[in-house]
């Protein structure tokens, strides 16, 4: 986390103030590290909210059209300048893509006014809409990481744009919709399938004990054991990143899916658990997972998808012996 | 086996439904991973231990029972989770009519591999025992 | 619904995903797996040289003591130790230990510091064996 952007963002407290190099200490509630970060820390992720800054390879070396079909190719779009008077700017590539003008998706290019525009990826997106380009489309809402809407691939990887700092993103910015989707318009992915996967996988209490005459009880064990899963925001950054997903999206669930079928799966009210893992226990809806682990890595919110998914596979052993 | 049906999202999701299986295809797997963790460093020591060495120095060796014995677990187990692996890349990667045959020709080539192996080693074997 | 002129493109994947440590990791466990399965023919071959007498044996040696052989043979103790070590790290995973982000990267470059130091070894150790023979 950028130490300029975590002093002027609410919410964040530093209690030292940083010398000219690393390290320095931040006790805000937004990175969680809480501690000295240190140089290490770009190579040893502690959390989902350190932005990717040491690769070898910023993409894989595969050819930029490798297994695309030709009407998903990108071609080259506009370059939008900044305005005369812009002292601080930034250049961002963003993928665009008309559907009512029969054309390939293409990459413009929109040179944005720092000054005029908040700190978060989603602020120059919509400074653009509103000064540059207003058929600039995408999702959002609460501007705040909290529906999921804004979900998109930037720099390479999946996050959220409205909890995304400008001055972490390369220079220019590469903004791409989620990874691996078919694109409605612009940003905008179409999540019909992976919305119904989640659907399949029935998130919904399921008992065949009549409905008591008060509230389901729980004990406070159990209900702890639904943390770190019921806080999804099906925002499918993780399924949109898992590999996996790209080649056997069609009958793969995804982490997204799988995450919430565990949420289901260890809810202590719920009494379908067999028939929720004769649902799963498929090759392909849950053994298409080979723990790549791209989906933990990019969670906007923290969550483990991978330990759900294995959580999911100890659990079939263990209805087995 | 592209299906171009009119389907909601969600037949499309359920597609043919769930297997109810895959669990042993995922256990076997591990299975011979474990055991191929002591037979892979027995065999990766035993390779370095005889570097150098010559026809007989290596035969010998070979014939002692228990190499021989070594060597035919670690010929099946390979092998084994060979073909395992070999299932879930093709079935990752290829979606064409060619799955089935690309499924059948590894599973059928590490089981050939397997059995030449095992029976050149024990030939060896019976050599070296027949000998002394 | 209109008319529509052609299929909704798709975003691009793996064109553009970053690699992280996470997927690179993987699809090296998964390379080297394939590699190790082709060593695992060439054992076969060596098991028959060996069955089929000195003359076979000494053409297999001195395929596999050329240069390019010997090349192979440290990029094959490479993927093997990759392998074996990133297979231990898939074991721990199952029995659902060692997922949080941080031991996921440590024992990310554990794997790729403890394949190095034993490859390493492993040839230097069989060289001095080698030159006592």
């Amino acid at each position: 986390m950028s130490r300029d952007a975590c002093s002027t963002t609410p919410g964040h407290a530093l209690q030292v103030a940083p010398p000219p190099v690393l390290p320095w200490i931040c006790t805000s509630k937004w990175c969680d590290l809480g501690d000295a970060m240190t140089k290490t820390d770009a190579y040893f992720i502690r959390s989902s909210d350190q932005v990717p800054q040491r690769s070898l390879f910023k993409r894989y070396p595969v050819p930029h059209n490798f297994g695309v079909s030709p009407g998903s190719r990108i071609e080259r779009g506009r370059t939008w300048r900044a305005p005369a008077n812009a002292t601080r700017t930034k250049a961002f590539e963003v993928y665009r893509y008309d559907p009512d003008g029969g054309k390939n998706p293409r990459l413009d290019t929109f040179e944005v006014d720092l000054d005029a525009c908040g700190p978060m990826v989603l602020n120059a997106l919509i400074w653009i809409k509103n000064n540059v380009d207003p058929t600039l489309t995408f999702r959002r809402s609460c501007r705040e990481g909290i529906c999921g809407s804004c979900a998109m691939n930037m720099d390479g990887t999946n996050w959220l744009a409205c909890t995304r700092y400008i001055d972490e993103t390369d220079t220019p910015a590469k903004i791409y919709p989620l990874a691996n989707m078919k694109i409605i318009k612009d940003l905008v992915p179409d999540l019909t399938h992976v919305l119904a996967q989640y659907e399949m996988i029935e998130p919904w209490l399921q008992t065949k004990t009549p409905t008591p005459g008060r509230e389901r009880l729980q004990a406070p064990e159990d209900r702890d054991k639904l943390d770190g899963y019921y806080e999804c925001i099906l925002c499918f950054c993780c399924t949109s990143g898992c590999p996996s997903h790209w080649w056997n999206g069609d009958r793969f669930l995804g982490p997204a899916a799988l995450l919430q079928a565990w949420r289901w799966l260890i809810d202590s009210r719920d009494e379908a658990t067999g028939e929720r893992l004769d649902g799963l226990e498929d090759p392909f809806r849950l053994y298409r997972c080979h723990t790549i682990l791209n989906c933990t890595r990019t969670c906007p919110k923290g969550l483990n998808p991978g330990k759900a998914i294995a959580e999911i596979k100890k659990m079939i052993v263990d209805r087995r012996s | 086996m592209e299906r171009h049906r009119i389907q909601t999202p969600l037949g499309r999701a359920v597609g043919l439904g769930s297997a109810k299986s895959g669990f042993e295809h995922w256990w076997m797997e591990r299975i011979t991973a474990v055991a191929l963790l002591p037979l892979g460093v027995w065999f990766a020591g035993s390779l370095i231990a005889q570097s150098g060495s010559d026809y007989r120095t290596f035969v010998a060796w070979l014939g002692a029972p228990v190499n021989t014995v070594l060597m035919v677990l670690l010929l099946i187990t390979l092998f084994w989770h060979a073909a395992l692996g070999f299932q879930v890349v093709i079935e990752d990667y290829v979606h064409s009519d060619a799955k089935i045959w690309a499924l059948l020709a590894a599973r059928f080539i590490c089981f050939a591999a397997a059995g030449i192996g095992i029976l050149a080693t024990l030939g060896v074997a019976v050599e070296i025992w027949t000998a002394s | 619904m209109g008319s529509r002129k052609h299929e909704r493109p798709l975003s691009p994947n793996i064109q553009i995903y970053r690699p992280q440590l996470t997927s690179v990791l993987s699809i090296a466990n998964r390379i080297t797996g394939v590699v190790l399965t082709g060593c695992g023919f060439i054992l076969v071959i060596w098991l028959v040289a060996a069955a089929s007498g000195p003359d076979a044996y000494s053409q297999f040696q001195r395929i596999v003591g050329s240069w390019p052989g010997l090349l192979l043979l440290l990029a094959a103790t490479f993927a093997f130790f990759l392998h074996l070590c990133g297979g231990i790290r898939h074991l721990i995973w199952d029995s659902v230990r060692a997922f949080e982000l941080k031991q996921i990267y440590a024992s990310g470059w554990t794997v790729v510091a403890a394949s190095l130091v034993l490859t390493l070894l492993s040839w230097v150790v069989g060289m001095i064996i080698a030159g006592q023979n």
